[in-house]
C-alpha cells in the first residue's frame, strides 16, 4: 500500500479501564459502565451515562506524573502520554505534530486546551483542534493521514481525542429528546435513543515503513447537505464516504458503525451500508458498552476494532437483539470469530451534527 | 381563547425568530409543519415543547403526542387550555 | 503546499464592512456583529428565513457564502467536488454563552435550538445545506489566526480525490459580539497563489 499510514501506537481510557487491553477485555466480558445518574452535574432529570470515577483518574494522572490541570485536559494529556510512550517518539521533536479531537473540551474555548497540550509536551508546532461534531475523532485521523502524505517536515502525528460530560452536554441532548432512559440498544427494534459517555484515546501515526502493522489506507468526510441535526433519510453522506474508500482491498472483516441507537441514525446507517453493497459485512456497534463518547468515539472505537480484528474477533453489539432497521444489516448481539489471514481490514464509520459523515479503512499486515 | 391564541402567536414568532412575521400572518388552523404552513422543523417542535412548559407550565413528555398538539396554533391553544398550570 | 492552488474570489466581513474581491458590498454605518450580518442579508435581498434561527457564526458563514457565490453559475446543483473548510479561534463560544443562560438554576429551560448551534462545525453544515455541497466539511479551532496552518490544511483537503474546490476561511465570532470573517474559494486555475502572505493581505481589508 503506497499511501498507507502506519499506526505506531495507541491508548484508550474509559470508565472500564485505562489501557486498550482493559477496555478490550471489558467488551469481551460484556461489562459496561452505563449507569443511571441522578442529580449529577446538577442536571434535573436523571440520565444514563458512562462516567469516569474522578478519583481513579486523578490517581492514574499521578502515576503518569500529570497534575495541575482540569479534568478534561488531564485526560487528554494522559491519553497522549501513553500513546507517545508506546510509539517510542519524542513529542517535543520538531518532526511531531499534534491534533486534538473534541467537541466541548473543557467547557471553555477549545483553543485553551490546544495551548495546554502544546505547553505540557513542549511541542514545537501549535495544536490544531478538529471539532467536527461526532465524527471529530475519525475526521482527525483522516486529516492527520493527509498531512503525513503531504508534509515532508513531519514524521509522526499524535491524534488525541477526549470528551468529558457536563450539565451543558447532558441537558442539551435531553432537550433534543435524544437520550435513552436505559442502556442504549444500537440497531435494535426497541432502541430509544443514545447514552452519553466519557473517554480519551490517542493514536500515533507515522509514515509507512512497509513493515507489519496497522495502517489507515483510506478515509473520507462527506456532508449530507440535508439538516443540521437530523441524518439524511437516504444516507447520502455516509454512503458517499463509504464509496470513497472503494475498492476495498482486502475485503473488510467488519464495519464498526456509529450505532448511536437513535431511531434515525441507525436507520440511516443501514441505508448507507446497503446502498454501498455492504449489507453482508458483519456490523459491530460499541455504544451499548461505552455510550456515545463524542470527540473520543472515533479513536476509542478504532483502537478496540484494531485489537479485536487482530484476534479474528468481531465485537459483540451490546443491547442488540431484534433487527430494527428497514434495510438488512448483518449485526449480531454476540461475539463472532473469523479466520484472520495475513491481511485483515475493517471500516470505521461515524456521523454527526452538521450533517457530517466519515469513513476510514484500516488494514493490517502480519 | 382568542387572547391565548394571539399570545401564543407572539411567543412563537419571538421564540422561533420568525423574522418579519406578525400574528395576523399566521392562520389559526394552518399546519405548523411542512408545506403550506409555517414550515417549522423538528428542532422547532422541541423548542415549542420548552415554550409550553416555560410560559404555561404545560409539560409534553411524549414527543409522539406532540405531533397532534403541534398540528396548528388552534390545537396548541386547546392543549394548553386543558393542561395549563400557569 | 500545493503550488497550483489559487484564490480568485474572496469575501471579507469585519468592522461595519462587507467586501467582495476588493469591492465594498456594504458599508454599514457603525453596525457590527449580528446587526451587520442582518443588514447584509437585507441588502442582498435574500429570502432564507432559517437565517434568523442561526447563531452568529452560522449567520456569518451564510452571508459570506452568499456574497462569495452570488454570481456563480449552476450554483444550486448538488455537488460532491467542493469542500467547506473553516477555521476560528473562538469556535462557537458566543452561542455557548447563550445556551448556558438557559440551564441556570433559576431559569432551567434547556433550549434545543441554541444547543444545536453549540458546535463549531454547524456553520459548515449550513453552507452545505444552502448550496447542496455533498463534499467534505471540516471545522478547526486554532489558538490564534495562523495563515500557514490554514493554507496547509486547505491544500491537504485536495488529497481527497473528489475535492476540486474548497470554500475555506476564517470566521471568528468571539463573545464580545463582533464578527471577523475572511472566506475564499481555493481552486486550481487563474488567480493569486494560495499562500500565507495572500491571506494576511486579504485580512488587511477592513
Amino acid at each position: 500500500m503506497s499511501d498507507g499510514i502506519l499506526i505506531e501506537g495507541f491508548s484508550a481510557l474509559s470508565p472500564l479501564g485505562f489501557t486498550p487491553e482493559e477496555n478490550y477485555r471489558a467488551v469481551l466480558d460484556g461489562r459496561s459502565a452505563l449507569r443511571l445518574h441522578k442529580g449529577e452535574f446538577g442536571v434535573r432529570d436523571p440520565f444514563v451515562a458512562s462516567l469516569f470515577d474522578r478519583v481513579a483518574v486523578r490517581q492514574e494522572a499521578l502515576r503518569e506524573g500529570v497534575s495541575g490541570y482540569g479534568f478534561f485536559d488531564t485526560l487528554a494529556i494522559i491519553a497522549a502520554c501513553k500513546a507517545v510512550r508506546e510509539a517510542g517518539i519524542d513529542p517535543a521533536s520538531d518532526k511531531v505534530l499534534f491534533f486534538l479531537s473534541t467537541i466541548k473540551g473543557a467547557g471553555c474555548p477549545l483553543s485553551e486546551s490546544a495551548k495546554i497540550l502544546r505547553e505540557h509536551f513542549e511541542l514545537k508546532h501549535p495544536v490544531t483542534v478538529v471539532s467536527n461534531a461526532c465524527i471529530s475523532g475519525l475526521s482527525a485521523l483522516v486529516v492527520a493521514r493527509r498531512a503525513l502524505l503531504r508534509r515532508s517536515d513531519i514524521e509522526h502525528i499524535v491524534v488525541v481525542g477526549a470528551e468529558v460530560q457536563s450539565r451543558f452536554i447532558v441537558t442539551g441532548f435531553q432537550s433534543l429528546k435524544a437520550l435513552s432512559d436505559e442502556p442504549c440498544r444500537p440497531f435494535d427494534a426497541d432502541r430509544k435513543g443514545l447514552n452519553l459517555g466519557e473517554a480519551a484515546a490517542a493514536v500515533v501515526l507515522g509514515r509507512d515503513t512497509s513493515g507489519p502493522g496497522w495502517r489507515i489506507t483510506g478515509g473520507a468526510i462527506r456532508n449530507d447537505a440535508n439538516h443540521i441535526s437530523g441524518p439524511s433519510r437516504t444516507g447520502e453522506g455516509s454512503y458517499n464516504a463509504l464509496k470513497a474508500l472503494m475498492p476495498l482491498d482486502p475485503a473488510p472483516a467488519f464495519i464498526s458503525v456509529h450505532g448511536t441507537a437513535t431511531a434515525y441514525n441507525d436507520e440511516m446507517e443501514s441505508i448507507a451500508i446497503d446502498r454501498a453493497g455492504l449489507s453482508d459485512v458483519p456490523v459491530s456497534a460499541l455504544k451499548g458498552i461505552f455510550g456515545h463518547t463524542m470527540g473520543a468515539a472515533g479513536l476509542l472505537e478504532s483502537v478496540l476494532s484494531m485489537k479485536a480484528a487482530e484476534d479474528g474477533i468481531i465485537l459483540p453489539t451490546a443491547g442488540f437483539s431484534t433487527p430494527g432497521t428497514s434495510r438488512p444489516v448483518n449485526v449480531s448481539a454476540a461475539l463472532r470469530r473469523f479466520e484472520p489471514s495475513s491481511k485483515i481490514s475493517f471500516i470505521k464509520l461515524l456521523s454527526g451534527f452538521g450533517g457530517v459523515n466519515a469513513a476510514a479503512f484500516f488494514t493490517f499486515c502480519k | 381563547m382568542e387572547n391565548l391564541i394571539n399570545d401564543l402567536k407572539l411567543a412563537i414568532i419571538d421564540t422561533l425568530n420568525l423574522d418579519g412575521m406578525t400574528p395576523e400572518d399566521i392562520d389559526d388552523n394552518a399546519p405548523l409543519f411542512g408545506e403550506g404552513g409555517l414550515g417549522l422543523d423538528s428542532i422547532d417542535v422541541l423548542e415549542l415543547i420548552v415554550l409550553m412548559e416555560k410560559k404555561y407550565g404545560v409539560k409534553v413528555i411524549n414527543p409522539i403526542e406532540g405531533k397532534h398538539i403541534f398540528g396548528s396554533i388552534a390545537t396548541m391553544a386547546e392543549y394548553i387550555t386543558q393542561h395549563r398550570a400557569k | 503546499m500545493d503550488e497550483k492552488l489559487t484564490v480568485r474570489h474572496w469575501c471579507r466581513i469585519a468592522s461595519g464592512l462587507v467586501i467582495k474581491d476588493g469591492e465594498v458590498v456594504l458599508h454599514s454605518g457603525g453596525e457590527n456583529g449580528v446587526a451587520l450580518l442582518a443588514a447584509a442579508y437585507r441588502h442582498l435581498g435574500l429570502n432564507y428565513p432559517k437565517f434568523f434561527k442561526m447563531d452568529a457564526l452560522s449567520k456569518a458563514g451564510f452571508v459570506a457564502g452568499e456574497v462569495l457565490l452570488s454570481d456563480e453559475k449552476d450554483r444550486f446543483e448538488p455537488r460532491e467536488d467542493r469542500a467547506v473548510v473553516l477555521f476560528s479561534s473562538s469556535g462557537c463560544e458566543a452561542d455557548d454563552i447563550h445556551y448556558r443562560e438557559t440551564i441556570t438554576d433559576g431559569n432551567y429551560y434547556p433550549s434545543p435550538s441554541l444547543f444545536v448551534y453549540t458546535l463549531p462545525n454547524v456553520v459548515t453544515g449550513e453552507l452545505a445545506i444552502r448550496n447542496l455541497y455533498r463534499g467534505e466539511t471540516s471545522a478547526y479551532v486554532l489558538e490564534k489566526f495562523d495563515a500557514k496552518e490554514i493554507v496547509r490544511l486547505v491544500s491537504e483537503a485536495f488529497v481527497d480525490e473528489k475535492t476540486k474546490s474548497v470554500l475555506a476561511g476564517w470566521i471568528d465570532c468571539p463573545d464580545d459580539g463582533s464578527v471577523d470573517a475572511m472566506v475564499f474559494l481555493a481552486e486550481e486555475g487563474e488567480g493569486e497563489p494560495l499562500k500565507p502572505e495572500l491571506l494576511y493581505k486579504l485580512f488587511e481589508n477592513k
